[in-house]
């Protein structure tokens, strides 16, 4: 029954960003670490192509750039979404051996003259993001991890969480390509399988086309929900804004080098919609981009013309270490950004945190640690977690912390049970049997339009309860989607999980009844943001029949 | 068809398989061609493109990509 039978200390399911410092970090702290990861670590999940970016305060002599600041920043930024004691502990703590770990791998985050470039965007009180060269961060830290002894199942998707006794025990999945299945016993598991991408409809109508890694489909939050976790932060739409149809990575360095938005008039438009203008929340660009748009104001553009040559040309480097097409997409589109405006849309959405310091997904406390025993959570799969910098200090408080669990089973831990083994395996592979014969893409083409229609930048009770009732009638095809090989087989669990996650925000947002962060959590039925009952997050857990979403208050 | 394999210069070393994110670009272990076998779920990171020792694979965005026009669902 069982192809692959593996035992280890620590288990990192997901070896992205997050997942690969977990393991280094378990490695370091003595312990026996196994990966599995859908795809090749050296090139998988969001910063497989590169990544050009790192928020980091470096405790120069300036009042913006202390760990105050950034607490300060992120408790009125994402305040009733974030947690001060995770996010001290889980970033703050972590972020001066972050550092060093670029610099371990070779992948450093200085200029060629050892100075950082540093920019100010979305409102934050100084330039935190660190430009850097990181083409190639994601091969050095793969090989990084393989050296320091990782035990890594490169193209091996799990499909659940072992769970014994109430305790996380191991996971189970199979090779993309061959099929095999593999069982693997930990004493320590930790999620790091990113956010979930493919939601929503992409404007462009490709649906891998989308902002960040369409292979994160909320695979991680699933799985542990599925085994007892609880999710947090999942009712929050997150979009950006992209050059038109290609959702590409950049907004981040666009504004942060001083590109200004323009509608179809030549106006300037976002002092409008933000007192900060440019320097606002990423959500409120989009409400600026989304109003131009409704009020036929349109095309809008992204103007760059007026950047200085030197600030242009570092621009237009930086955006092709965090999208290395986007150079292919100007030269195919015949665009200049010292000539030309560039036109630009919103992305689609997906389920995401509020803002760059604060995410959504598994429920951390700080040590990283899930409600369930033996369960950790980092990166974009973590509630607390958002962005490179997160993904790498929660990768090192993971691995850290989920070591000192595996190291207090003296000897025996225990072990996942054949029948949990063998219901796993019979439901992961079932998309397999030959009477079925819906595609996935169909399945998912739907799923993403019930999502964009009914869960969007304004939603209210009625357009949820429709949301919801259109998911009953799409669970009755579940069981139709049909692969006819095991990279379909794939797929078919990724809209599965995508299921999962959206009846996840449907039923937190449902229960949310105010609205918060601009277009994230927009209900139409209750417009204001009230403080004085929802501050605090929503929390969603299986029960088995439902869902069942309960109220975490937070205190600032 | 968003990454295209200039079998031309492809010597079949198989990093491009390797390096894709998705699972998009097989090596077919039979015929020995690489080919982009799911160019639907391309993501255009451009990862195979780097690892290309012989610089055999470059990027055509889709038409809908290049020239868009329609409404936003949003």
């Amino acid at each position: 029954m069982i192809d692959q039978k593996i035992r280890t200390d620590v288990l990192i399911i997901g070896g992205g960003v997050c997942g690969l410092n977990a393991a280094i970090t378990a490695r370091e702290a003595g312990q026996s670490v196994t990966i599995m990861e859908k795809a090749v670590v050296e090139r998988s999940g969001h910063i497989a192509g590169g990544v050009d970016h790192f928020l980091a305060y470096l405790n120069t002599d300036k009042a913006w750039d202390t760990r105050e600041a950034y607490l300060q920043f992120t408790a009125t930024s994402a305040k009733g979404a974030t947690n001060l004691k995770v996010v001290e502990n889980v970033y703050c703590d972590e972020l001066e051996a972050a550092i060093q770990r670029f610099e371990d791998i070779k992948c450093t985050l200085k200029q060629p003259d050892g100075t950082y470039f540093r920019t100010q965007s979305y409102g934050q009180p100084g330039p935190w993001w660190i430009n850097f060269n990181g083409k190639k961060m994601k091969p050095l830290l793969g090989k990084y991890a393989r050296k320091s002894g990782c035990n890594i199942l490169d193209r091996v998707v799990v499909g659940d969480l072992l769970v014994n006794d109430g305790q996380v025990c191991g996971a189970a999945g199979f090779n993309i390509r061959t099929g095999e299945f593999y069982v693997v016993q930990a004493k320590a598991v930790v999620v790091s399988t990113g956010g979930t991408n493919r939601l929503y409809q992409n404007p462009s109508g490709l649906s891998f086309s989308c902002w960040m890694c369409p292979a994160n489909t909320g695979d991680g939050e699933a799985m542990a929900l599925r085994a007892g976790a609880e999710l947090a932060n999942v009712e929050y739409l997150r979009m950006t804004v992209v050059p038109r149809a290609f959702s590409a990575a950049g907004l981040n360095a666009l504004v942060g080098m001083g590109a200004k938005l323009v509608n179809g008039k030549g106006e300037e438009f976002m002092e409008r919609y933000d007192t900060m203008g440019m320097n606002g929340p990423r959500y409120k660009l989009v409400e600026g981009v989304l109003g131009e748009l409704k009020a036929h104001r349109g095309p809008v553009y992204m103007d760059c013309r007026h950047l200085e040559p030197k600030a242009l040309k570092h621009l237009v480097t930086t955006l092709a270490y965090d999208k290395d097409t986007l150079p292919d997409y100007f030269e195919q589109k015949g665009l200049d950004l010292s000539r030309d405006l560039m036109e630009i849309s919103t992305s689609e959405g997906m389920q995401g945190g509020p803002n760059e310091v604060c995410g959504s997904g598994v429920k951390i406390d700080h040590n990283c640690a899930t409600n369930v025993r033996g369960l950790f959570a980092g990166g974009n799969s973590a509630d607390q977690c958002r962005s490179l910098h997160m993904a790498v200090t929660s990768g090192l408080h993971a691995g850290r912390c989920a070591s000192e669990y595996s190291k207090h089973f003296n000897g025996s831990s225990p072990s996942p049970s054949e029948k949990q083994i063998k219901s796993v395996k019979q439901r992961l592979f079932a998309p397999m049997n030959e009477s079925r014969d819906l595609d996935w893409r169909e399945f998912e083409d739907v799923l993403q339009k019930v999502l964009t229609e009914g869960m969007g930048p304004v939603r209210s009770k009625w357009s949820m309860e429709k949301a919801w009732q259109n998911l009953d009638l799409l669970d009755q095809w579940k069981n139709k989607v049909k692969a006819k090989n095991f990279h379909d087989l794939c797929r078919t669990q990724e809209v599965y999980n995508m299921m999962t996650v959206a009846r996840c925000m449907i039923t937190a947002a449902g229960y949310r009844k105010e609205s918060r962060f601009g277009l994230c959590h927009n209900r139409l039925d209750y417009p204001e943001p009230d403080d004085a009952n929802w501050l605090g997050q929503i929390a969603v857990r299986d029960e088995g029949d439902r869902i069942v979403p309960v109220f975490v208050p937070l205190n600032y | 068809m968003p990454a295209v394999i200039d079998q031309e210069l492809c010597i079949s070393c198989g990093k491009c398989d390797k390096s894709c994110p998705l699972d998009v670009i097989h090596f077919n272990l039979e015929t020995e061609i690489t080919e982009v076998i799911y160019p639907e779920e391309c993501w255009h990171c451009g990862s195979c493109r780097q690892v290309c020792p012989e610089k055999a694979i470059s990027i055509r965005f889709p038409l809908r990509i290049l020239v868009c026009a329609g409404t936003s669902p949003y």
